[in-house]
């Protein structure tokens, strides 16, 4: 009697589960089955499917475009991450002052993120226009920002970081709201001023939020492609904008060497491992602080 | 961006004990700083720190407290203009003719305004109507097949008992983990290989089963709900949807509210897998056909704007109407 129960429960539980399983394994699953099949094949889609071995992987490695992307990557992180966390945890720190005004403004901040970063993009490619352009408009230049090889990619990580800095601040507002008051009065008490309540009481206490904020940062810049597609398509002036995104991009979308870029969409997976087990081993070694 | 990111570790525990040591000025009177000139300001920043009574004269203390004030206020301005900025130069330059274009500087306002532009972006063969209806039925199909089929699976996983529950909640899990960019390839292929490419179903099959992270954060919601409700109900002889659809999900309001907006965003924000599994006209999303006209007529700023204004707008209005639960749901899930 009980196990037909829990044998009709247990059905129940299946059927419930059905779509969302079949989902997971078609769609989630299966490719990455798939694209480990795909970096040791040469496809093109149109002829058969080729077994070739580690023949991608070695082209990958040696492919000059591809190594270009990694590099150029890792600045276009460099330069947005520090900037948007350090101009999100500021604009925190005025807002949580609690001035009037601060509610109204937050949410103003959060504007840009909510809208279609390809969208965002395109306009970001008329304000850099050089004819026509409100930046040279305002500056009076007549600067070619996106087709130098120099101001491309500040110009494109300027971009991303004006999108997400109202979505960094966010967080770093909930995270000094929760510092207790009585910590601020006993650093007060202490004779503590604002610039050292801020860096020995507020900052070390903002430990997970920072770690949020620039694990999940770190994790959307590496992928970054929208915007930069919109901004500078086909890589940029001498691929100085040619981030891994838009390199698979190319590779599979426009040459169409499915496996090579399979290899490279695999190598961008285990950046993000590495740099996400980083992240964890650096925030965990350090000392935090115990709620008791 | 269509399975949203994993929400990390999530937001920090409120405060923490923290060890109170401020530094060299803790154990004893900090520096002493000098009288401060009659009528000057300390620095902002340090008279709260200062240990000097001289230098907490209510006037200068009040003088300084106002000075950092319009200092926050000058640098939140700001922000304020440059947020805002793109946004307003993108509809005045949407609003302009051509010629108005050409003549005036990129920061006047139209005048006299035109509608020219959307004229023409729904006019003819560029039909913009036909992106912002795909759009709208791909969001509509996202919204009822991702939402209901991850509550169904949300609720096995939270309140049903069988073989292999928590093993396959760890798959679930673990498929968070994988970027985008990582199964799109595979996607595209597969979708190839059916025969599905450019078609409607490309557009929304991947997501209409339901989405991990969805799922997560409804397992846990699930899961806060009191026992004894649903064992009442199930005495009084409520069968598991009844008690799903009776109980579970009128208190569950707030979490469908957060993953209804953040599926409406994300969907209508798309743009890589349209782009890829998509050619031609017919299926195109509004992202694309944005990005199409904008390679298609390079320079034709007005008509661009438009297309870029029509591509925000929906979003924004929805943010205006909503703001303070979009706040809060990228607090609650730090939705992307």
């Amino acid at each position: 009697m009980a196990s037909k129960l829990a044998r009709r429960e247990a059905g129940i539980g299946y059927l419930l589960l059905a779509p969302s399983l079949f989902g997971i394994l078609a769609f989630l699953v299966l490719p990455i089955l798939v694209v480990i099949w795909l970096s040791l094949n040469s496809w093109d889609l149109l002829s058969p499917a080729r077994y070739v071995g580690l023949d991608n992987f070695a082209h990958v490695f040696a492919d000059r475009a591809f190594l270009r992307s990694l590099g150029v990557t890792l600045l276009f992180v460099l330069l947005v991450i520090p900037v948007q966390t350090a101009l999100g945890l500021f604009a925190a720190t005025l807002l949580s002052r609690g001035l009037p005004g601060s509610a109204f403004l937050r949410v103003i901040y959060v504007i840009p993120w909510i809208c279609a970063p390809l969208a965002l993009g395109v306009v970001w490619k008329w304000i850099f226009a050089p004819t026509g352009g409100a930046l040279n408009a305002v500056l009076g230049a007549n600067t070619a920002w996106l087709s130098d090889p120099v101001l491309a990619l500040p110009a494109v990580a300027a971009v991303s970081i004006w999108s997400q800095v109202g979505y960094v601040t966010l967080f770093f507002m909930a995270g000094l709201a929760a510092v207790p008051d009585q910590l601020l009065d006993a650093a007060r008490i202490d004779g503590a001023n604002a610039w050292q309540t801020f860096w020995q009481v507020k900052l070390p206490l903002l430990r997970p939020t920072m770690f949020f904020v620039l694990v999940t940062g770190v994790i959307s810049s590496f992928q970054a492609f929208d915007t930069i597609y919109a901004l500078t398509p086909n890589g940029g002036p001498q691929g100085s904008t040619d981030v891994i995104a838009t390199r698979i991009y190319a590779e599979a979308f426009q040459t169409f060497n499915l496996g090579r870029a399979s290899v490279m969409a695999l190598v961008l997976f285990a950046v993000l491992v590495l740099v996400t087990l980083a992240q964890q081993f650096y925030f965990r070694k350090r000392i935090t602080y115990d709620l008791s | 961006m269509t399975f949203p990111e994993p929400s990390g570790p999530g937001l920090p525990e409120p405060g923490g004990l923290v060890p109170v040591s401020t530094g060299p000025g803790a154990a004893g009177p900090g520096p002493v700083a000098p009288p401060p000139a009659v009528g000057s300001a300390p620095a902002p920043g340090t008279t709260s720190g200062s240990t000097t009574t001289a230098a907490r004269t209510p006037s200068s203390g009040r003088s300084a407290r106002l000075l950092l004030n319009v200092l926050t206020y000058a640098i939140l301005a700001g922000g304020l203009v440059l947020t805002l900025a793109p946004f307003v130069l993108s509809v005045m330059t949407a609003f302009k003719s051509p010629g108005q274009f050409a003549s005036q500087p990129a920061l006047t306002v139209p005048a006299p305004a035109t509608i020219e532009n959307f004229l023409q972006l729904f006019s003819g063969d560029r039909n913009f109507w036909a992106p912002i209806v795909v759009t709208a039925q791909v969001v509509l199909v996202a919204v009822v097949g991702q939402l209901g089929f991850s509550v169904l699976a949300a609720y096995a996983f939270a309140r049903i008992q069988f073989p292999l529950r928590d093993a396959l909640f760890w798959v679930y899990l673990a498929t968070m983990m994988v970027p985008q960019v990582v199964t799109i390839i595979p996607l595209y292929t597969l979708f190839s290989q059916l025969g599905l490419r450019n078609t409607f179903w490309a557009l929304v099959l991947p997501f209409v089963f339901g989405s991990p992270y969805a799922i997560f954060l409804l397992r846990e919601y699930f899961r806060s709900i009191p026992e004894d409700l649903i064992s009442a109900a199930r005495l009084d002889g409520a069968g598991t949807l009844r008690i799903l659809f009776s109980i579970v999900l009128p208190l569950s309001r707030p979490i469908l509210a957060t993953l209804t907006i953040i599926t409406v965003v994300s969907h209508w924000n798309n743009f890589l897998w349209p782009l890829i599994i998509t050619s031609g006209r017919t299926w195109q999303t509004v992202t694309v056909a944005t990005a199409g006209l904008q390679s298609q007529y390079n320079g034709n700023w007005t008509l661009v704007m438009a297309a870029t204004t029509i591509a925000m707008a929906p979003l924004l209005v929805l943010f205006a109407i909503f703001q303070r639960n979009i706040i809060s749901s990228i607090a609650i899930t730090g939705f992307k």
